[in-house]
């Protein structure tokens, strides 16, 4: 029982993190589809100096993110 | 009496580069990038990503490409600021605050395109934020991409500001 409770605890997402977490899954899928993976993985490498954009603090995150948005919005045809 | 048109956009070739006319900075990421070996130009932009903006490769109806990434040292983000550079919720590809500079612009960008790294010097008027600049710079635009195989390009643009005034 005490086990259950804690695996239930480990996929809980808290209410106000969701959203902000989703919109980054959509944005890296949006990105992928558009076949831009490669400038997401040049310019968080070269820039940030992460491989994954949950390795930076919550303000490097949103920067990066939006420049990722920008990214998608000049290559869209 | 002596006159000057209101904008001069020239190219003046990259081996003014070469012969040691262009600003230091700006020549050394050009000797970088033309003597990378192949795969490894990518990680040579390194150390000039703060001074660059970056765009995409697709340039509708004559315009310049959108731009996606403006270096935290860049002439651009000098130029049009904080504020244009770093938009909080991104609605669309960030463009030029100024049209007249976005169309005198492009013909350096569609050059690189074509794979010809394109060189030059522009003096112009810009309009920011109901401000008038005169603004002199030099231009260094190259195509790029993103990895040794990849069937994506993205123009890398060097700008220099060498004299900047307000006007009005």
């Amino acid at each position: 029982m005490h086990y259950e409770y804690l695996k239930r605890l480990e996929t809980y997402v808290p209410e106000h993190v969701r959203p902000a977490a989703t919109e980054r899954l959509d944005l890296k899928a949006a990105i992928d589809a558009a076949n831009l993976t490669e400038m997401w993985d040049m310019i968080l490498t070269l820039d940030y100096g992460v491989s994954d954009p949950e390795q930076l603090s919550p303000e490097k995150r949103d920067e990066f993110l939006n420049v990722m948005s920008l990214l998608l919005q000049a290559f869209d045809k | 009496m002596l006159t000057r048109p209101n904008a001069l956009f020239s190219e003046i070739g990259t081996q003014a580069i070469e012969r040691g006319l262009a600003d230091p900075v700006l020549s050394a990421f050009f000797e970088t990038v033309m003597t990378a070996p192949r795969g490894e130009v990518q990680q040579g932009l390194k150390p000039y990503l703060p001074y660059l903006s970056l765009c995409s490769d697709k340039m509708k109806d004559g315009a310049p490409p959108p731009i996606f990434y403006v270096g935290r040292e860049s002439g651009q983000r000098t130029l049009f600021g904080e504020d244009w550079a770093t938009p909080t919720s991104p609605a669309s590809g960030l463009r030029t605050p100024d049209p007249d500079l976005e169309r005198a612009s492009a013909e350096g960008y569609g050059k690189a395109l074509d794979g010809t790294p394109y060189y030059g010097y522009a003096r112009t008027e810009v309009h920011v934020n109901g401000e008038t600049f005169e603004v002199a710079f030099e231009r260094l635009i190259v195509a790029v991409r993103p990895a040794l195989q990849s069937s994506v390009r993205f123009c890398a643009y060097f700008g220099v500001i060498q004299d900047l005034r307000r006007t009005s």
